[in-house]
């Protein structure tokens, strides 16, 4: 049995001032027990929308989720004793409570007999890297610090299926290197992990699958290296001041998708391993030393791929 | 009964910022100008009658502002949806907090009391000490059933603060809290006594007086029933909330 099953799943939201929104256009997704997922795509791609029909809090318009195998729909009651979620961003904690209040009041909520709730708070808190700023008032703390609580919170009720949306918005480079490390530790304790970020590096050091997600639907699934390797294949060139046949040229070289000359900025773009270097010499070659080079971001292969597959997507 | 007892105690933690007791604040106050007047007019016996009006005025405030915001509140502070996804029922979250508020809400009772005393020499006396204790009780229990369906009205109504003003002074009249019903307009009379509070404040004044309490179990059963009545609405209210959150995608929205 797998820990996610969704099948066709669409949600489209709709109000009386606005037309429809559809965030959700058929998505289909399996994650395995004790699998870590990560869900990559641009904002409004709609993996939002999925945490919070797994999460039980928003109905879907048609199709099928199940959490081990309990419908999401029609038996909230058992899905809800076996996720624990993180939903990103500042605000769900109660800031004239200290951490270590928070807590409990959650694992009250979880229904944790009362010195279960206390030692899984006090495990929690030092889990995080919160036990020495427990008795603070939540208010005080920074963006990061209630992210971490945010995390602790989320697994406050031993969830055997872990949701995290964004759970490192907001994190300083020494939290979210932690946040890897108790990922790890999720997985290790045969918990299923399905979570949503922009970082792909975040994503290729935790997950041991990611599903790129773009208009509602899932547009790949693969190894987390694979998809870093797209992010290596792609590269982008921008120069200033290139000759009008040299910009012929570079157009018809292997490996340039495109290019594109805004005023006197060209920009081209690259999908094939040795086609920057191709680029680069035509460009020295033709005198233009006006030149840098990078990668794309998450969201230009994004376009690449979805592009690559736009015809089975839309 | 856990996530219960946990939102009793949450809401003694959380209950200390003073908008909150603003009504605990204004009690004292409200007795002070309640009972002058009653001195002033020759009526010191009628100093009980002001110490249960300025009581009543803050408990009813706090079920109105405080409790009846809880659901609202949490919704505001990003955290409903957690609460909804958490296996703890949000009943249980809503009942547990409105019971804190409501006790808490009763220290006016023993402030207005103190204040009476300490300014005007006056100690209101309760004769039948029995019918005084299950009065409270059973205004607890209809306060906290009250207050529940205020914190579904308020979600659903589109401007919680109209409703919110509209239900406080002409409640203060229907409550039998400042004027007794019996001396109210013949025509005002039925309304009011679909508000608990209303034969709550009959059975206390009654339970101050020497004469015995007519009909006095008959009558908290009354003050009971509407509580009971208004709480299945709130229960209502809160799960059609939670369905239309669920439906529209609104839960998240401040």
């Amino acid at each position: 049995m797998n820990a996610v099953e969704v099948v066709e799943l669409r949600r489209v939201y709709e109000s009386k001032r606005t037309p429809p929104r559809v965030a959700l256009d058929g998505l289909s997704l399996s994650v395995g027990e004790g699998e870590v997922h990560g869900l990559l795509g641009p904002n409004g791609a709609g993996k939002t929308t999925l945490c919070k029909i797994l999460s039980t809090v928003l109905l879907p318009t048609s199709g099928s989720a199940r959490v081990l195998g309990h419908d999401v729909v029609a038996d909230t009651r058992a899905v809800r004793g076996l996720i624990g979620i993180v939903f990103g961003g500042e605000r769900g904690l109660y800031g004239r409570l200290t951490a270590r209040q928070n807590l409990r009041y959650w694992a009250a909520l979880y229904r944790q007999p009362t010195a279960v709730g206390r030692e899984r708070t006090e495990r929690l808190l030092a889990r995080v890297g919160l036990a020495d700023r427990a008795d603070e008032r939540v208010e005080r703390f920074s963006r990061g610090m209630k992210q971490r609580l945010h995390l602790a919170r989320g697994l406050i009720g031993d969830p055997r299926v872990v949701i995290l949306d964004e759970p490192t918005v907001g994190m300083d480079p020494v939290a979210a290197h932690d946040f890897r490390a108790l990922v790890d530790e999720l997985r290790t304790e045969g918990r299923t992990v399905l979570m949503t970020t922009h970082d792909m590096a975040e994503a290729e050091a935790v997950c041991d699958r990611v599903s790129l997600v773009d208009n509602g639907r899932i547009v790949t699934t693969e190894d987390p290296r694979t998809i870093g390797r797209w992010l290596g294949t792609y590269e982008r060139v921008v120069a200033r001041g290139v000759p009008e046949p040299t910009l012929t040229a570079i157009r018809e070289l292997p490996g340039v998708t495109s290019v594109t000359a805004v005023g006197d900025e060209v920009t081209v773009e690259t999908g094939a391993e040795g086609a920057t270097a191709g680029v680069l010499r035509a460009l020295v070659e033709a005198g233009v030393t006006a030149v840098s080079t990078g990668r794309p971001s998450l969201t230009e292969v994004y376009l690449h791929v979805i592009g690559d597959r736009g015809s089975r997507v839309r | 009964m856990r996530t219960f007892f946990a939102a009793v105690v949450f809401q003694a933690l959380v209950l200390r910022r003073l908008a909150d007791l603003h009504a605990l604040i204004t009690a004292p106050l409200f007795t002070l100008a309640l009972v002058s007047i009653m001195v002033a007019a020759g009526r010191a016996d009628l100093a009980a009658h002001a110490v249960l009006a300025a009581t009543v005025i803050a408990v009813w405030n706090m079920a109105l502002l405080v409790s009846g915001e809880v659901v609202s509140g949490e919704r505001e502070n990003g955290s409903l949806e957690a609460l909804v996804a958490a296996p703890g029922s949000l009943t249980a979250v809503v009942v547990g907090r409105t019971v804190t508020t409501t006790v808490v809400s009763l220290l006016s009772l023993g402030e207005s009391a103190l204040v009476a005393w300490l300014v005007f020499g006056v100690r209101p006396q309760v004769h039948h000490v029995g019918v005084f204790a299950c009065t409270l009780a059973a205004t607890v229990v209809a306060m906290v059933g009250t207050a529940t369906a205020f914190a579904g009205l308020f979600v659903l109504a589109r401007s919680a603060r109209t409703f919110q003003n509209s239900l406080s002074y002409p409640f203060y009249l229907l409550s039998g809290a400042v004027v007794p019903v019996a001396l109210l307009p013949e025509w005002v009379q039925p309304l009011a006594r679909v508000v608990f509070l209303s034969w709550t404040t009959d059975l206390i004044r009654d339970s101050l007086g020497q004469a015995p309490v007519p009909d006095a179990a008959a009558r908290i059963a009354v003050v009971l029933g509407l509580g009971v009545a208004a709480h299945v609405a709130g229960l209502y209210a809160l799960s059609r909330i939670v369905n239309r959150v669920r439906a529209d995608g609104t839960m998240g929205f401040a």
